[in-house]
């Protein structure tokens, strides 16, 4: 099964810049083509900093990462490209100057390539990534004029338009009002499941579980404590449906 | 000045425009006291200055405050020496231009450097706008699409050098840093499009430069000054009628 691993961690630790502590691990962790994982686990214990230690933003002082079979080190920019990644808390000041057109097109310049300008199909791309998340009709609105949820949706879109293989959502229900976080979730199911994705969804509260999620990890004090099936991870955090009582119950 | 000003105030190198800007002086002053051209010996500061808080910063892994810090008083202190050492003491007529700057002293030969200078930054600008465009948005967001950003950061930060030392003639070392600043910082008070801040921040820095220099001919008061006061006060008049202050209020 070794072929079909997408996403390969092998003890990996990483450190914050200008921190000592390192913010995950000794961390393993092999993610199969078209895994729908969520990452639970209390603030601070080092889920971001795992996403960004796939995508290589974060480079680990000790282990090695590989996507697609690559060295993430060494491949980071060729892997990156692959990768649709939405940061947490992501939101656009009023007064800024970019359109929210602008800011899913931006997604693709990496792809685009340098000296290469964005073309007709790059804009289709785009439309038709805001479409999916029904966001077109905010095409040339000012990014920060939108309202969190709108926002957070056109971050989706901007992960979406580049074609990825793998999604990297980072608390990616945390701005969205009740009407959005009902369909967000099964929207991305349906994407994840019609586009052949490798998704890995952080959250700290496992309200928002979704249906098709067919493995969860727990991440405590930068460390994997729990990897598992949904089934066998519910019993832990049933009764606290919050996800910061996970810590108690490993401890 | 204006044109780099946009980038230099979006990707948050305020503090990196100083230490150019002295980096310039203080060359310039080597070049006053050595009696060789005040050009050539700005130049190799601001080169050297660009590639201290650039690459060597990156390699050390100093922040650019530190680094910047360290950087800007120690340029000033070198054009302090330097312009102690030149061959007439006191505020002989090139030290004052060096310091206060003079555009009446501004020569033909001057003005062809200077619009090929502004020829240059435009294609440079053109040809990287894409890059430039998604690392003024979120720099770490660019990186997670596959965009190497760093050789970009280095260049605006050569260019500001280059750019400043060219304009050191305008109003001197001690004030050039108004000229980078106050037009791009007039232009994002009122639009909400970058491609319209790059082609207005220019504009508004010729419009405050012939008019601080009018300024000064009436009131037979220093150039240089007359130019910066004459920006801060367009800068402040923006503040004032800013439709997107007005907003924030009526919020």
């Amino acid at each position: 099964m070794r072929e079909d691993a997408i996403i390969k961690l092998e003890d990996v630790s990483t450190v914050y810049e200008g921190e000592r502590r390192p913010a995950i691990k000794g961390v393993n962790l092999t993610l199969k083509k078209n895994e729908l994982v969520y990452v639970v686990g209390p603030n601070a214990s080092g889920k971001t900093t795992l996403l960004e230690t796939i995508n290589g933003l974060l480079p680990p002082f000790k282990g090695k990462v590989s996507v697609f079979g690559l060295d993430v080190q060494n491949h980071g920019r060729r892997v990156r490209c692959k990768i649709g990644y939405v940061p947490q808390d992501f939101m656009v000041k009023p007064g800024e100057p970019y359109t929210a057109i602008d800011v899913v097109l931006m997604g693709l310049y990496g792809q685009i390539g340098f000296l290469h300008q964005p073309e007709e199909k790059d804009q289709k791309n785009a439309l038709e990534a805001m479409k999916l998340l029904g966001v077109e009709e905010l095409v040339n609105r000012p990014m920060g004029k939108l309202s969190g949820g709108q926002q957070q949706k056109v971050m989706l879109a901007r992960a979406l338009a580049k074609n990825p293989r793998i999604l990297l959502l980072d608390e990616p229900f945390s701005n969205l009002d009740p009407d959005s976080r009902g369909q967000i979730p099964s929207l991305i199911t349906k994407l994840h499941e019609e586009k052949d994705l490798t998704t890995l969804i952080v959250t700290h509260d496992i309200h928002h579980m979704i249906d098709n999620c067919n493995r969860v990890i727990v991440v405590t004090n930068g460390k994997i404590t729990f990897d598992g099936t949904p089934k066998n991870a519910f019993p832990l955090v049933e009764n606290h449906p919050h996800t910061t009582s996970l810590e108690k119950t490993h401890h | 000045m204006g044109l780099i000003g946009v980038f230099v105030v979006r990707m948050r190198l305020s503090a990196i425009g100083y230490s150019m800007s002295h980096g310039a002086f203080a060359g310039a002053a080597l070049g006053v006291a050595t009696a060789t051209n005040p050009l050539a010996t700005g130049l190799l500061f601001a080169s050297a200055t660009a590639f201290l808080i650039g690459p060597i910063a990156d390699k050390a892994r100093l922040h650019a405050d530190t680094i910047t810090s360290i950087v800007f008083p120690l340029n000033m202190a070198l054009a302090f020496v330097f312009l102690t050492l030149a061959p007439e003491i006191g505020l002989s007529s090139q030290v004052a231009n060096v310091l206060w700057g003079s555009i009446i002293s501004m020569t033909n030969t001057d003005l062809v450097y200077l619009t090929t200078l502004f020829a240059a930054t435009i294609a440079i600008i053109y040809f990287i706008w894409k890059e430039l465009f998604a690392i003024m948005f979120n720099r770490k967001l660019a990186e997670a699409d596959g965009i190497n950003t760093k050789p970009f950061i280095y260049l605006i930060i050569l260019l500001s050098g280059v750019v400043v030392t060219f304009s050191l003639k305008l109003v001197g070392g001690l004030l050039i840093y108004a000229l980078l600043f106050n037009p791009a910082s007039t232009a994002l008070q009122f639009l909400e499009n970058m491609r319209a801040i790059v082609i207005a921040s220019p504009l508004i820095g010729m419009a405050t430069t012939v008019s601080g220099l009018l300024v000064s001919l009436a009131l037979d008061l220093p150039v240089g000054s007359c130019i910066v006061i004459v920006s801060t006060i367009v800068f402040a008049i923006a503040l004032l009628l800013s439709p997107k202050r007005r907003r924030k209020e009526v919020q």
